[in-house]
């Protein structure tokens, strides 16, 4: 089925999240958009599942044109979407949450037997052998995205929105996923990949359109561009490039010696020095994120010594943690790092309320100054610093948290994949944020999952495998080498 | 904010149909025809009911931002007012200031008990609260033996004080809830353990992992709700001149009616304590109306209760509404 989008505009408060967009999505193609965050590409993939009503413009499906006031209108019109955020009753089975809209029933009684058996046939259609009994929440994530994609194809949608789909899925079951889509393209199904990953795009798009700033800026083969002339169009100005980290730094401030912590990871001893940027590399699950969790003090069970500056630190306690010196950006920015219907100025300030406040009152200049240093020093997009975060797009929520523990002036900063659903703009503007922490003599220990990331910034690297440190890397090694000691190949 | 001035609006309308339809009266020592609503007696009245319930609302509000709930401050309030009756006439003092004392002192630990449990235990402050709730009140029926405690008579006169108003007028309680409401704006707006309680409401995780103390910071709020519970219980002792371990029965559910016709989001993180003090007074305002209107008292509850769906509904609505024109505009 051919989808078009014809003078499509949508307005959100403060933001024309879509102006003026006309497109057309031809059946059994891949069509990747793509865009920097806040670029509107999700907005049009929620405009034509029904999410989003236009104010300008429509949909048309084979040039006829249609009106979506509901998503369940746009499915039965044959469009799914694929969620970036995964929406279950996670408490139900599978079975219940594909079938949650139409249960098989008799007279009001569910059917449980039907329910399974057209559960599984739905599933088989995407090739995966879940077991549609199976609560959807002791599921993996690239499980319960299958299950999603498995409801669309089951109610015959002829065409697939995937919002940001491998944003936490690891490198394997990406590649699955992508294996899947070309599939699902193959018998002609048409597929709308949202992304900003470029890799992903060039492996899988036949044709790919950028947005910027809710405008359309181009549609093309994907032949006729290369990566740096797709940045180009998404960003509209020159990024930095990547440069070489110098080799001189100071005294150890992070020392960890021994650091084990039952069931999660086990003797695990680094030092990282002042001015240096240590990367933790690993697979999922690898014991990355729970090593710097330890160092914070969120982990009660840890063992071992660890020492900042040459003080030696209780563990146990994020307070102690952060009093010591040591910050944590974490992994996940909206359960960890922030409180989402706060503003800026509100999570800004968070990890610094003692030293803006006298006798425990808060000064509040003292505080909008601190932030709006901050803020305006990592670039944060915002009409102000009174908005709140969850408005904002990820790259600007995870400047957010970096500012909040920037404002620490922590010795120690713990930083666990910044750049996750980032787009590339703020990706780089965030690695010079990092680079720019360690020039100023901050001890940076970084976990990442993305390659070229750890290899930009890492002056070393550390890699764990199933809890255990198996090698430490030098500038010079290569990603091939940092992937095999990762899988201990 | 835009809540507020929502509420301000029922509370304005009502009031201007207390003036139109309560009917007159005429004043005895005048002889001058006054509205039955809208005459300082009624209205000084109307404020001092609102006192019982609006300070209870602003510890209640902060126990609701930070994610909790405390169905116990009702039952607080009956053992900080019996357990202040009674120590006064064991030890035989009549000053009010000994009354005050010993009912924030007995509001105060009982809100430490609750605020620890809440704090370590780890189980739903609706479970712990339920269990106080019944505890505290059982307490004060035993040590009352169930029988009213006469309070001091200078303890009286002290919450009956007419200051600087017209013989009869009774501001005391009505000013003690000013300062409490101002007090707890602040707290909540202006000082870093107000803005704890809300990232604590707003992202438990969060605010774990941005090094905020959780246990002091949740207790904390059950300490400032059994505070208010015991200045209420002062303020009503002392100014029905008795204290009862039936005393503030239910309140705890006009109380929570109160904050959440105030706007608090019973998902924690949001909410005013000016809010909780209009719900409050709507509140109030509804059962004096259905006094003065001379509509049949038996129907208090419904109207109550369906004046509480309707508010939050109204509300709902508005903020939608208000989104709307954003989004357009």
């Amino acid at each position: 089925m051919k989808v078009s989008v014809v003078g499509l505009s949508k307005r959100f408060p403060g933001v024309q999240a879509l102006s003026d967009i006309s497109v057309d999505f031809l059946p059994g193609e891949i069509h990747a958009i793509c865009g920097e965050n806040g670029a509107g590409k999700s907005t049009l993939g929620k405009v034509l599942a029904g999410l989003y009503s236009p104010e300008q413009g429509h949909v048309a499906l084979d040039d006829k044109p249609v009106r979506f006031s509901s998503p369940r209108e746009a499915q039965a019109a044959g469009i799914s979407i694929v969620h970036q955020e995964l929406l279950f009753a996670e408490n139900l089975t599978v079975a219940d949450n594909l079938l949650l809209g139409e249960i098989p029933n008799q007279f009001g009684w569910v059917s449980d037997r039907q329910m399974h058996e057209t559960a599984l046939r739905w599933l088989q259609k995407v090739g995966s052998d879940i077991d549609p009994s199976m609560e959807v929440s002791k599921l993996s994530v690239s499980k319960q995205q299958l299950v999603q994609i498995a409801g669309g194809i089951g109610r015959g949608a002829k065409v697939l929105i995937f919002d940001e789909p491998t944003s936490s899925l690891t490198a394997t079951e990406a590649t699955a996923l992508l294996g899947l889509i070309r599939e699902l393209a193959a018998r002609g199904t048409t597929c709308l990949y949202v992304s900003h990953r470029l890799d992903e795009i060039f492996a899988i798009a036949d044709r790919v359109t950028v947005l910027r700033d809710g405008a359309w800026v181009g549609t093309k083969p994907i032949a006729e561009v290369t990566p740096s002339s797709l940045v180009q169009m998404m960003v509209g100005r020159e990024l930095l490039a990547s440069s070489e980290g110098g080799g001189a730094f100071g005294a150890p401030v992070l020392e960890v010696r021994g650091l084990s912590s039952v069931g999660r990871f086990g003797d695990i001893s680094l030092t990282v020095r002042a001015g240096e940027i240590v990367g933790l590399a690993g697979l999922v699950g690898a014991g990355r994120t729970e090593v710097c969790e330890a160092i914070f003090g969120v982990d009660r069970l840890a063992t071992g010594s660890v020492s900042v500056a040459g003080k030696s630190l209780a563990l146990g306690s994020p307070q102690r943690s952060i009093a010591a010196g040591v910050a944590l950006v974490p992994e996940d920015r909206k359960r960890h790092g922030l409180v989402l219907g706060m503003t800026i100025r509100h999570n800004g300030s968070m990890a610094v309320l003692p030293r803006l406040s006298t006798l425990g009152w808060l000064n509040r200049t003292a505080e909008s100054r601190t932030v709006r240093e901050f803020t305006d020093r990592l670039r944060v997009k915002a009409p102000s610093i009174e908005s709140v975060v969850g408005g904002l797009s990820g790259g600007n929520q995870q400047k957010v948290v970096l500012a909040k523990w920037l404002a620490t002036d922590a010795a120690v900063l713990l930083i666990d994949e910044p750049t996750r659903g980032v787009d590339v703009g703020a990706k780089v503007e965030i690695h010079g944020l990092i680079r720019e922490a360690a020039a100023s003599g901050k001890a940076v220990l970084l976990v990442s999952s993305d390659m070229p990331e750890l290899r930009a910034l890492c002056d070393r690297v550390i890699v764990l495998r199933e809890g255990v440190q198996v090698a430490e890397l030098g500038r010079a090694a290569s990603e091939t080498e940092i992937l095999s000691a990762m899988a201990g190949v | 904010m835009m809540q507020q001035v929502g509420l301000l609006a029922v509370i304005l309308l009502l009031s201007l149909v207390l003036v139109r339809f309560s009917g007159t009266h005429v004043d005895r020592e005048t002889g001058q025809t006054v509205s039955n609503f809208f005459n300082p007696g009624s209205l000084v009245q109307i404020l001092t009911e609102t006192s019982f319930f609006a300070i209870m609302a602003v510890g209640m509000t902060l126990v609701i931002v930070s994610g909790g709930i405390d169905l116990s401050i009702g039952s607080v309030y009956a053992l900080a007012g019996v357990g202040m009756a009674l120590t006064m006439r064991a030890a035989g003092w009549d000053s009010p200031w000994a009354a005050l004392a010993l009912c924030i002192g007995f509001g105060l630990l009982a809100g430490v008990l609750n605020g620890t449990m809440v704090a370590t235990l780890g189980v739903h402050p609706f479970i712990v609260t339920l269990g106080t709730m019944w505890v505290f009140r059982g307490v004060a029926f035993v040590v009352s033996k169930a029988e009213s405690v006469l309070v001091p008579g200078p303890v009286t006169d002290f919450a009956k004080n007419p200051l600087f108003l017209g013989k009869g007028l009774t501001p005391v309680p009505a000013i003690v809830m000013g300062l409490f409401i101002l007090g707890g704006a602040l707290y909540l707006n202006r000082t870093t353990m107000g803005r704890r309680v809300l990232a604590v409401g707003g992202n438990a995780d969060a605010a774990r992992y941005a090094g905020l103390p959780i246990p002091y910071i949740l207790a904390g709020v059950y300490v400032i709700a059994g505070l208010g519970a015991g200045i209420a219980a002062f303020l009503g002792a002392a100014y029905f001149g008795s204290a009862s371990s039936a005393d503030a029965n239910g309140y705890e559910l006009y109380v929570i009616a109160s904050a959440v016709v105030g706007g608090v989001s019973l998902n924690g993180g949001r909410g005013t304590v000016t809010g909780a003090f209009l719900g409050a007074l709507l509140i109030v305002l509804i059962r004096t109306g259905i006094r003065l209107l001379r509509l049949d008292q038996n129907y208090e509850w419904i109207i109550i209760g369906a004046a509480i769906i309707i508010a939050v509904v109204l509300d709902r609505l508005g903020a939608r509404l208000l989104e709307k024109r954003m989004v357009n505009g």
